[in-house]
C-alpha cells in the first residue's frame, strides 16, 4: 500500500508539472499576438469571408502551386471579421461576400488616411430551386415574393401557397408548397430578403436549415418544396427556377446571366487590401492578386462554383 | 511492538503541509462548486436587461420556440418511454442474468453515439425515406407491436423442443432476426395495403381530405431520433429501480400464487413506480436539451401546430446556429441568453425532483429489505 | 420434481402471463435492432465509400453515351418508373458531376476495361478514356503510358516532367491534362480483386491522414482527429485535478450536513443540464468575459480583432471541462463513498494526518472510480458538439493548433473537430450529393472513437469491481 502511495505522489507531481508547464506555454502563448503581424515571408494573411472560404483556399492550393514559397493562411470569421482585421492591421488581405459599409470604409480611413482598395474578384448569385422533376418552367419577381413573404411588398395581389396556384393540378399534384431557407444569421437569408422579398418579411412556416446545401438536399428529396440558396450549391438534385424580369422574359441562373448581370438576384465577392495609394504591394501579395485576376484564378471560380467576372470588369481593375 | 516515532521536527511541518492541503482542497472544492453555481448567476445576469423590455417582447418570441422544444420532447418520450420501459421490465425480470450482463454495457453503448451523427442519420436518411414511405412508416409502429406478439402466440404453440431452444428468457436477442424478417415483411406490404386500402398516395389523401401538411422534417422524425437518443438513459435508470426491487416482495407474490406478470403489475410496479417516474423525468430532461438532433433533424420552423408531420424549432437548435452570429449586449444575444436560462432552469427542476423521488425510493428500498 | 412436470407448470404460468412479456422482449429486441441497424449503415457506407467503383458505360436509346459510376437509383414522381443517378466527373466540360438518367432510356450498358478516373485539381474527378500521354514530343501510348502513368504520378508534383495526358470522354470531346494537375489514377474495371483491397487501404489510410481538400469535399480528416483529440486532452489535464479535488472536498473535507446534501444533488443535476447551455455560459464568460478582457490588458495593439476575445482551444476545452465536472465528481464521489471507513479510522490512528491518509490511502485506493470516471468524460467530450460551435470550433482551420512555430502549442487558434466537421460537411458543403460519403465515413470514425472510450471504462469498471469484490 505504501508504495503504491508513493507511486501516485509521484504520479501527481508529473501530473503537477504538467500543468506547471502547460500554463507557461499558455503564458508564452499569450504573448505572441495571434496572427503575427510580421510573418515569415512568403506566408499571405487574409482573414474573412466564410461563403469563399473554399475559393480562397483554392486560391491559396494554386498558388502554393505556382510559388512553392508562398503559403496562403486563411481565418474564415465572416464577413465582418475581414474589416476589423485590416483596422487592426493584422492581415492586408480582407475576402468580403458583400461591400464595406460605410462606417466600416470610415473606420478603416480614420486609421490610415486612405480608403482601402476594394478589388471584385468573382460573382455569385442565390437561385430559387424544386425538385427536379417540376415541371414548373419560371417564376416571376411578383411570384416569388407571393411565395415567401407575408408582406407582398413586391406587388403581388395575394399570397401563393399551393402548387395548383403555379401548375395544372393533375401535372403537379403535391398541394402545399413546402419551403426551405437559410437562418437568420446568414447572409443568404439576408440577400434574400433584401432583394427577393423588397425588404418584406419571410413567412414563418419557412423550414430555416443552418447551410445552403442542406437546403438543396432537402429540396432534392421533396417533390412538394421549393427552397432558395446559393449558386455554389447546386446539384443535380435539384432544378434552379429561372426568374422573370419586367418584360416577362425568363433568365435561367446560368453562368453567362449571371456573368452579364442579367439574372436579378446576384451579388459581388469582394476582396480589400490595405495599399496605401503609391505603394506597390510586397511580392507575396502581388503574386496572389496576379494569380486571382489570371484566367486560372478565375477557372478556379467556376471550379468553387462561383461566376467568373466579365472580362471587361476584369480588365478595369489590373492593378 | 513499538510505536512509530515521531521526531518532534517534522511534525509542525507535516501538520502545516496537512493545513495546507486542506485549506486548498477546501479552496479547490468552493471554487469548483462556485463555478457550477456561476452558470445560474450568469445567465439571469444576462437576461436582466430583457426586463426592461417588458416581458411580453420576450415571450412572443420565445413562445414557439418553447412549444417546439416541449413537442420534439415529447414526441421522443412517446417513442422512447414504451419501448424503454418495455425494455427494462424484461431484462429486470424475465431476462437470463448472462444476457442482462451483456445487453446493459450494449445499451450504455447506444447512449454513447453522438448526437450529431443520430442528427445526420435522421436529417439526411431517415427523413427522406419517411417522406416517400410514410405509409410504410407508420405501419411498421403498428406492425412490430403485434410480430412480438405474433411471436409469443406461436412460441406457445411451437413443440416443446423448440421452445427449450429458444427460451423466453433469451427472446430479447432471438426475436431481433424475427423483428428484422418482420419489417421486410411490412416494408413489402405497405405499398400493397397504400394502394388498397387508402387508395394511392397517403400523402395527398392527408392533403386532400384532413388538410395536413406534410414537412420533409417534422416532429415524427425528431421524436424518432430523440428517441433513439433517450431511450438508453431512461432504460438504465428504470432498469436499476426494478432490479434493485427486495426480492423477497416478488418471490412472496409469487408465493402466494401471482404469475411472473401480475407479481410485476401488482408489486413490483408500484414499488418501484418512484424510480421508472425519476428515469421518465431524466429522460424528458435529456430530451428537452439535446441540441443537435433537433437542429439537424427538424427544419427549425418556428409554428405554433400540433400536427406531428410538421416542423418545429427548438430553443436549443436556435441557440446553436443564431447565437454564434449575434453581437454581444444585442436584443438577440440576450434574448437566446433567456432561452438558455429556460432550458437550464427547466432541465434542473426536472433533474431535481427526479433525484429527490429516487433517494426516497432508495430509502423505502433499504427499509423493505431492513424489515425482512 | 420431474422435469416434465416442471416444464408444463411453467407453461400454465406463462399462458396466465398472457402476452405481455412479449412485448416487453421485443422492446430489447428493437432497441438492439436500431443499434445495429445504425452501426451497419455507417460501416457499409463509411467504408464502402473507399473501395474503387465499377465504373459503366451506358448507351441511351437517344444514341447519347454515358460513362460513370451508379451512385443510387429513386423512383419518379407519380410512379413513372426509376432513375438511376451516375457520378460522370468531367465538370470543366459539361458543368456538372452528375447525371440522372430515367432507367427505360438505357439501351446498352456495359463495363469496359479501359475506363480511367482521374482525381484532378482544380475541377475534381475526370472519368473517360486514356488515349495516349505526350511526353517531351514523345507520344505514348497503351502499356507505355501507363507504365509512364505510374512512374510518374509516385514523385511529388513539382518534380514530375512537362507531359499531358490526351483523354476522351463518353461523348468523344478531347482533353489535354496536364500531368502535374493529377493527384490519383485508377482504372477500376481493369483491377483485380486484391489490387481493389491495396486500393482501398489506401484509401483508408489517405482519409485518416490527409487534411481536406476542395473546401471540405474531398480528402482527409486529419486535422479534425488531430483538434479533437488535443482538444480532449486539453479538457481532460484541466477537469481531472478539479474534479477530483471537488469530490475530496464534498466526501472527505465537508461536513455532511442538509447542505452538503444539497450540493450534491445540485453537481448531480448539473450533468443533465443541456450540453448547449454550457456553451452558452462559455461564450458569455470565458470568450467575451475572460477572453475579451485578456484583450483588453494583454492585447490592446491587437484590437479590434479579438486574440482571445473569440472561441478558441482553450475556451473550447474549458467549457467541455466545465460540462464533465460532474462526470468525475460523481465517479471519484463513488470511489471514495466505497471505500471503508475503517482504512481511514486505521491510517489516522497510525498517526498520519489528513493530507497523508487522503493521499497515501484513500486516493490509490479511488484511483479506479477516478480512471473511470475521466474515461467517461473523455467519451462524452468527444462527442460533443453543440457548445463547440459557440465556443471555437471553425469549419476549416490550415493553422494546426500544435505546430512548430514558437510557443508550440496556440491556445487562442481556432480547432477542427470530427463532430462539427461532419455537421459543416453535411450541411454546408459545395455538392452535399459527393460529400454524404466522407460524413458517413467521418460519422464513423467519430462513433468507433467514442464506443472505444466507452467500451475502455465499461470494461475498467468491470475489472476492477471485480478486483474489489475478491479484495473485501
Amino acid at each position: 500500500m505504501k508504495g503504491n502511495g508513493l507511486w501516485l505522489g509521484k504520479k501527481y507531481r508529473l501530473r503537477l508539472a504538467l500543468l506547471g508547464a502547460l500554463l507557461v506555454a499558455s503564458q508564452l502563448a499569450w504573448g505572441q499576438p495571434a496572427v503575427a503581424t510580421s510573418l515569415p515571408s512568403g506566408t499571405l494573411g487574409a482573414v474573412g469571408s466564410d461563403t469563399m472560404a473554399g475559393l480562397v483556399l483554392r486560391w491559396g492550393e494554386a498558388l502554393t502551386a505556382r510559388h512553392p514559397e508562398i503559403n496562403l493562411q486563411f481565418q474564415a470569421g465572416g464577413s465582418a471579421s475581414a474589416p476589423t482585421a485590416l483596422i487592426a492591421g493584422t492581415t492586408r488581405l480582407g475576402p468580403m461576400s458583400r461591400p464595406m459599409t460605410a462606417t466600416e470604409r470610415q473606420q478603416f480611413f480614420d486609421r490610415y488616411g486612405y480608403p482601402p482598395l476594394e478589388l471584385r474578384v468573382a460573382r455569385d448569385a442565390l437561385v430559387v430551386v424544386v425538385h427536379r422533376h417540376n415541371p414548373l418552367e419560371a417564376l416571376t419577381r411578383q411570384q416569388v415574393d407571393a411565395i415567401f413573404s407575408t408582406g407582398l411588398a413586391c406587388g403581388a395581389d395575394h399570397p401563393i401557397k399551393r402548387w395548383d396556384a403555379l401548375l395544372e393540378a393533375t401535372q403537379w399534384p403535391y398541394g402545399r408548397i413546402a419551403l426551405h431557407g437559410r437562418n437568420l444569421a446568414s447572409g443568404t437569408h439576408g440577400l434574400f430578403q433584401q432583394q427577393a422579398l423588397c425588404s418584406g418579411q419571410f413567412r414563418v412556416d419557412i423550414s430555416e436549415h443552418p447551410g445552403s446545401s442542406a437546403v438543396v438536399a432537402a429540396v432534392g428529396e421533396s417533390p412538394n418544396a421549393m427552397g432558395y440558396a446559393g449558386f455554389n450549391h447546386l446539384t443535380p438534385m435539384v432544378k434552379a427556377l429561372p426568374l422573370a424580369d419586367q418584360h416577362g422574359n425568363a433568365l435561367a441562373p446560368t453562368e453567362s446571366a449571371i456573368q452579364r448581370g442579367e439574372y436579378p438576384l446576384f451579388r459581388d465577392l469582394y476582396l480589400y487590401i490595405n495599399l496605401p495609394p503609391g505603394e506597390a504591394l510586397p511580392a507575396a501579395e502581388q503574386a496572389f492578386l496576379e494569380l486571382i485576376m489570371s484566367p486560372e484564378g478565375q477557372q478556379i471560380v467556376r471550379a468553387s462554383g462561383f461566376v467568373p467576372l466579365p472580362p471587361s470588369d476584369l480588365n478595369a481593375q489590373q492593378p | 511492538m513499538t510505536p512509530p516515532r515521531l521526531t518532534r521536527v517534522h511534525l509542525p511541518l507535516r501538520q502545516l503541509q496537512d493545513r495546507i492541503a486542506t485549506g486548498l482542497i477546501t479552496a479547490g472544492g468552493i471554487g469548483v462548486l462556485l463555478a457550477i453555481l456561476a452558470i445560474g448567476v450568469f445567465l439571469i445576469w444576462e437576461t436582466l436587461p430583457l426586463l426592461a423590455l417588458g416581458d411580453t417582447f420576450a415571450l412572443s418570441k420565445l413562445s414557439p420556440l418553447a412549444w417546439g422544444t416541449l413537442k420534439a420532447a415529447l414526441a421522443a418520450m412517446l417513442f422512447a418511454t414504451p419501448i424503454a420501459l418495455g425494455a427494462a421490465i424484461y431484462s429486470a425480470l424475465f431476462m437470463s442474468a448472462r444476457l442482462r450482463s451483456r445487453l446493459k454495457p450494449a445499451l450504455e453503448l447506444m447512449e454513447a453515439v453522438p448526437g450529431v451523427v443520430v442528427g445526420f442519420i435522421a436529417g439526411l436518411v431517415l427523413a427522406p425515406w419517411v417522406e416517400r414511405h410514410l405509409a410504410s412508416a407508420l405501419l411498421l409502429i403498428v406492425w412490430l407491436p403485434l410480430s412480438a406478439v405474433l411471436a409469443g402466440v406461436l412460441w406457445h404453440l411451437a413443440a416443446t423442443r423448440l421452445r427449450q431452444r429458444l427460451p423466453h428468457s433469451w427472446a430479447g436477442l432471438w426475436l431481433i432476426p424475427w423483428l428484422a424478417f418482420m419489417v421486410v415483411v411490412a416494408l413489402w406490404l405497405a405499398p400493397w395495403l397504400e394502394h388498397h386500402l387508402l387508395g394511392g398516395d397517403l400523402r395527398r389523401l392527408l392533403d386532400q381530405r384532413y388538410g395536413m401538411d406534410y414537412a420533409t422534417r417534422n416532429a415524427l422524425i425528431v421524436g424518432i431520433a430523440m428517441g433513439f437518443a433517450v431511450i438508453p438513459s431512461i432504460y438504465a435508470l428504470a432498469e436499476d429501480a426494478l432490479a434493485d426491487i427486495p426480492t423477497t416482495l416478488m418471490e412472496g407474490a409469487q408465493a402466494l400464487g401471482a404469475s411472473r406478470w401480475q407479481a410485476l403489475w401488482k408489486v413490483a410496479l408500484p414499488t418501484a413506480g418512484p424510480g421508472i417516474f425519476s428515469a421518465v423525468m431524466i429522460g424528458a430532461g435529456r430530451a428537452v436539451g439535446e441540441t443537435m438532433i433537433v437542429l439537424m433533424a427538424s427544419g427549425n420552423t418556428a409554428l405554433f401546430s400540433a400536427s406531428p408531420f410538421e416542423g418545429l424549432r427548438s430553443l436549443s437548435a436556435a441557440i446553436a446556429i443564431e447565437l454564434p452570429e449575434a453581437t454581444p449586449g444585442g436584443l438577440t444575444y440576450h434574448l437566446l441568453i433567456l432561452a438558455a436560462l429556460a432550458l437550464f432552469i427547466f432541465t434542473f427542476l426536472v433533474n431535481t425532483l427526479a433525484e429527490v423521488v429516487r433517494q426516497r425510493l432508495r430509502r423505502r428500498y433499504h427499509r423493505l429489505g431492513g424489515r425482512q | 420434481m420431474t422435469p416434465l412436470s416442471e416444464q408444463s407448470k411453467r407453461r400454465v404460468n406463462w399462458l396466465n402471463d398472457g402476452l405481455w412479456p412479449w412485448l416487453c422482449a421485443a422492446c430489447v429486441a428493437l432497441s438492439l435492432l436500431m443499434l445495429a441497424a445504425l452501426l451497419t449503415l455507417l460501416a457499409t457506407r463509411g467504408l464502402g465509400h473507399f473501395w474503387p467503383a465499377t465504373l459503366e458505360e451506358v448507351t441511351l436509346a437517344s444514341g447519347d453515351t454515358v460513362i460513370g459510376q451508379p451512385v443510387r437509383e429513386t423512383p419518379l414522381p407519380l410512379n413513372a418508373g426509376m432513375e438511376r443517378l451516375y457520378f460522370t466527373g468531367n465538370r470543366d466540360i459539361t458543368g456538372a458531376n452528375w447525371r440522372w438518367i430515367n432507367v427505360e432510356d438505357i439501351a446498352e450498358q456495359a463495363t469496359p476495361n479501359d475506363l480511367i478516373r482521374l482525381e484532378r485539381t482544380p475541377w475534381g474527378d475526370f472519368i473517360g478514356r486514356l488515349v495516349a500521354v505526350e511526353s517531351d514530343g514523345q507520344r505514348l501510348t497503351g502499356q507505355a503510358a501507363w507504365e509512364y502513368i505510374t512512374t510518374s504520378l509516385a514523385l511529388p508534383a513539382s518534380q514530375r516532367t512537362s507531359s499531358e495526358l490526351l483523354l476522351l470522354t463518353a461523348d468523344g470531346q478531347a482533353l489535354r491534362q496536364p500531368l502535374s494537375s493529377i493527384r490519383h489514377f485508377q482504372a477500376p474495371n481493369a483491377m483485380s480483386w486484391w489490387q481493389k483491397a491495396t486500393a482501398w487501404g489506401q484509401n483508408v489510410w489517405r482519409f485518416l491522414s490527409e487534411g481536406p481538400r476542395a473546401a471540405n469535399t474531398g480528402g482527409g480528416v486529419w486535422p479534425a482527429i488531430f483538434g479533437t483529440v488535443l482538444m480532449v486532452i486539453l479538457m481532460s489535464v484541466i477537469v481531472t485535478p478539479f474534479g477530483v479535488l471537488a469530490a475530496i472536498y464534498l466526501n472527505e473535507i465537508a461536513h455532511q450536513n442538509r447542505l452538503t446534501h444539497l450540493v450534491r444533488i445540485g453537481v448531480r443535476n448539473l450533468a443533465g443540464v443541456p450540453s448547449i447551455v454550457y456553451g452558452v455560459f462559455g461564450l458569455g464568460v470565458f470568450v467575451y468575459g475572460i477572453g475579451g478582457s485578456i484583450d483588453n490588458w494583454f492585447f490592446s495593439d491587437e484590437l479590434p480583432s479579438p486574440t482571445f476575445g473569440t472561441g478558441g482551444l482553450l475556451w473550447a476545452s474549458l467549457t467541455l471541462a466545465l460540462l464533465t465536472l460532474p462526470v468525475v465528481i460523481v465517479a471519484t464521489e463513488e470511489g471514495l463513498a466505497r471505500i471503508p471507513d475503517a482504512q481511514r479510522e486505521g491510517a489516522v490512528a497510525l498517526g498520519a494526518t489528513r493530507l497523508e491518509m487522503l493521499t497515501r490511502v484513500v486516493l490509490p485506493m479511488a484511483t479506479p472510480a477516478m480512471l473511470t470516471g475521466v474515461i467517461l468524460a473523455i467519451a462524452r467530450a468527444a462527442g460533443e458538439v453543440a457548445p463547440l460551435m459557440l465556443v471555437g470550433v471553425a469549419k476549416l482551420a490550415p493553422q494546426m493548433p500544435l505546430d512548430g512555430d514558437f510557443p508550440y502549442l496556440h491556445l487562442e487558434r481556432k480547432f477542427m473537430h470530427l463532430g462539427y466537421h461532419l455537421f459543416d460537411t453535411a450541411f454546408h458543403g459545395e455538392d452535399v450529393q459527393a460529400a454524404i460519403p466522407l460524413v458517413y465515413a467521418t460519422a464513423l470514425l467519430l462513433v468507433l472513437i467514442v464506443l472505444v472510450l466507452n467500451l475502455t471504462a465499461i470494461f475498467l469498471r468491470h475489472y476492477l469491481r471485480r478486483q474489489r469484490g475478491n479484495e473485501c
